[in-house]
């Protein structure tokens, strides 16, 4: 149905096609998602960490209306924040520009990496250490500056481990779930000089941290993500539980920090309980370990701290989103993760099916934003519409709702005046005719009667290979009675 | 256009129809603040400085704590963590003047921070009720890199600074101009990102000892 669409946006994009896994083309998704379903120990490994998570999550709120006022709240702190957009990214900008802070703006992943590679030419830098950042991973960042000759490390210990094994990360807070420690034991042993075969988990870290300790000494630049941005004060927010994150934005010389242009809120109170429903609703902590509040480079006097600090600040189709009323829901997200965890589909096929740098619910509803329909209009029919993921939402964006408005957006005819770059991508004329013939008849009894009547009365007609249908389900064949004569039967 | 000007112009164009008056944005902001103050959770205990000690011994956050009523008892409070752990007295000194001046004669003390550092002692500005957290904020006499690199962390926090609630640091600092870096810190470095299984000491430190200095108190020690 939508293949040749997939196979002209992939014509379309041979750029992006250099890069791994960045076209979501039906084939391919199908293929992802069958090599899933049949990986055993890949199913084993996120029922077991989803079940574990969502118990975690459960016990930080055992009181249904008070978790319901806490969404309600961090709800409205995302709405408020996004209806004075504007007025706080100039704030956020002025204030950091007072802290010593260069700010860049840059409109897609292109000009993101132009920056950041700018910045690392004039400091003639070699390494790049990282903390944990997914718009990072949604510039394809690592893959920029391996291009210009720059080791880009990741220093979280499932980033590590992903990276490692040249891998992507298969959860948004949990990058290496999809991994068993006697994978991990295997690789380290492969690929960290002078260590030999253990799958000692204590051990396994003791490793990365010794390794990578040397690396936050060596690494020209750090680069982080931001949590939340406070304008009021010009403020980079971090959540973090492994502390890497902090290093990357103390030792290194320079600290870039890169973030969506929808992450700032007004100020420091709003972020408090942001912060508290971001960590009970992810890894079920009532804080995390780690909370890092930074507001410029290394001042007269003080002994630790980067010389230089930029902000990178990356629209990358999120201004499309925030045109819509409707869909700038996506952008209240917190990339907590729980709408992952309670997914009936990506507990199935886990996060690397997907395709994409954010994978399931949310990565449904954002990803079509940031890739543009005609690669991503798949995704939204990715999706039994059960509603866990709006459940439990912190901040309680209508996934369900907004995933059967993109399958509206994807599906439609396209028109002239489209509110997504790529509407109507998953267009197809057959499917259109084919729905548009069965509203009539069942909009009408006498048309429906007429029809029921044939189809049980030519049933024996009806193929048994029936497209995606019977790839995996018995084929749809009318019954031999129709239900409205049994029923006149009874009587 | 720049994509500075691009992106203001994009979003600010399809803000909509619904574009507050300064005044109803006020009023927002303080409505959602003041729900904020209903939905706390409970703290462990009536006084605060217990409920922060009660937190921060509970097997999630993972710390130690004790109390003293002096600041002049740190030293010995550190030599009898040192001895019970069999630790040297070599240790990392933050520079912050509360600490530089109590008698710590019997240490061999830097206050340069080693990347393999075993113990270094540090002085937390506010510590946190609710959550068993401490505030650190960055400055010439109280460098960061001391709270990340040991392996051992010891920190004195004042009684009269423990607050309840982390919103009440947020409020409490309101108006002021930040310092270059704040850190909350809540227990011990951890990570589960190998099967899931908690680990300690991933890039910070494995083990937080908390001493509160309450000079309105009898000293007692207190256990983990």
């Amino acid at each position: 149905m939508s293949a040749p669409h997939a196979t002209s946006a992939a014509a379309s994009s041979s750029k992006r096609d250099a890069r791994p896994i960045a076209f979501v083309s039906a084939q391919a998704l199908r293929e992802r998602m069958h090599d899933a379903v049949n990986d055993p120990h890949l199913r084993k490994s996120f029922r077991g960490a989803m079940d574990f998570l969502m118990a975690k999550r459960a016990a930080q709120f055992p009181d249904e209306s008070e978790l319901d006022s806490l969404r309600t709240l961090s709800e409205g702190i995302r709405q408020y924040s996004l209806s004075r957009l504007p007025d706080l990214l100039e704030q956020l900008e002025a204030k950091l520009t007072r802290n010593g802070v260069q700010v860049h703006w840059a409109a897609d992943a292109d000009e993101a990496n132009a920056i950041m590679l700018g910045i690392a030419r004039r400091h003639a830098a070699k390494t790049i250490v990282k903390g944990k950042s997914m718009v990072s991973e949604e510039i394809e960042f690592n893959h920029a500056m391996h291009d210009a000759g720059i080791d880009a490390l990741e220093s979280d210990m499932g980033e590590y481990i992903v990276q490692l094994a040249g891998e992507k990360p298969s959860h948004i807070i949990m990058p290496a779930i999809h991994k068993t420690k006697e994978q991990i034991a295997t690789l380290f042993a492969e690929k960290v000089p002078g260590v030999s075969y253990t799958d000692n988990v204590d051990t396994l870290i003791q490793i990365g941290r010794q390794v990578l300790r040397e690396k936050f000494e060596q690494a020209d630049i750090g680069l982080s993500g931001v949590n939340f941005a406070v304008a009021e004060t010009g403020t980079l927010c971090l959540v973090e539980n492994e502390g890497n994150g902090r290093m990357c934005t103390t030792v290194p010389r320079v600290h870039m920090a890169i973030t969506g242009i929808e992450k700032v809120v007004e100020k420091l109170e709003h972020v408090a309980p942001l912060y508290s429903i971001l960590t009970r609703s992810a890894t079920g902590q009532a804080i995390s370990t780690y909370f890092n509040l930074i507001s410029g480079p290394r001042k007269p006097g003080e002994k630790d701290g980067p010389e230089e600090v930029h902000l990178i600040l990356l629209d990358n189709g999120r201004s499309q989103a925030y045109a819509d009323e409707q869909l700038r829901k996506t952008l209240q997200c917190i990339r907590c993760g729980a709408c992952m965890n309670h997914c009936p589909v990506y507990t199935r096929i886990g996060g690397l099916a997907y395709g994409t740098t954010y994978p399931g619910p949310i990565g449904k509803i954002i990803s079509p934003h940031l890739m543009g329909l005609e690669q991503t209009h798949l995704l939204p029919t990715v999706s039994t519409l059960c509603g866990a993921c709006g459940e439990v939402c912190p901040v309680k964006i209508p996934i369900p709702e907004l995933l059967v408005r993109l399958r509206g957006e994807a599906q439609s005819k396209p028109h002239d005046n489209p509110v997504m770059v790529g509407q109507g991508a998953g267009y197809s004329a057959l499917a259109s005719f084919v729905w548009r013939t069965w509203a009539r008849i069942y909009a009408r009894p006498g048309n429906y009667r007429m029809f029921s009547w044939l189809a049980s009365r030519f049933r024996a007609l009806t193929p048994s290979r029936q497209s995606g249908w019977t790839a995996a389900r018995t084929p749809l064949t009318p019954a031999p009675r129709r239900l409205r004569d049994m029923v006149r039967d009874r009587q | 256009m720049s994509s500075r000007d691009e992106i203001i112009e994009a979003v600010r164009g399809t803000l909509g129809s619904n574009r507050a008056n300064a005044a109803t944005v006020r009023r927002d902001a303080d409505a959602l603040l003041e729900e904020l103050t209903a939905i706390r959770p409970d703290l462990l205990a009536d006084d605060l400085v217990e409920a922060f000690i009660a937190r921060l011994v509970t097997p999630k956050v993972a710390a130690t704590a004790e109390r003293i009523a002096d600041a002049s008892e740190l030293p010995a409070a550190v030599a009898r963590y040192l001895e019970a752990r069999g630790l040297p007295t070599a240790i990392a000194l933050q520079p912050a003047a509360v600490l530089q001046a109590l008698d710590w004669s019997g240490f061999e003390l830097h206050d340069r921070v080693a990347p393999d550092e075993t113990l270094a002692v540090g002085f937390a500005r506010w510590g946190i009720a609710e959550t068993g957290s401490l505030v650190f904020h960055s400055d010439a006499e109280t460098p960061i890199l001391a709270n990340f690199l040991p392996l051992h962390h010891l920190v004195m926090v004042r009684a009269s600074t423990v607050l309840a609630y982390l919103d009440d640091y947020a409020a409490a600092t309101a108006g002021q101009r930040p310092p270059r870096n704040v850190n909350i810190i809540t227990g011990a470095s951890g990570t589960t990102d190998i099967e899931g299984s908690l680990v300690l000491g991933a890039h910070g430190p494995r083990y937080l000892h908390v001493v509160i200095l309450d000079e309105s108190a009898e000293p007692r020690a207190l256990q983990s």
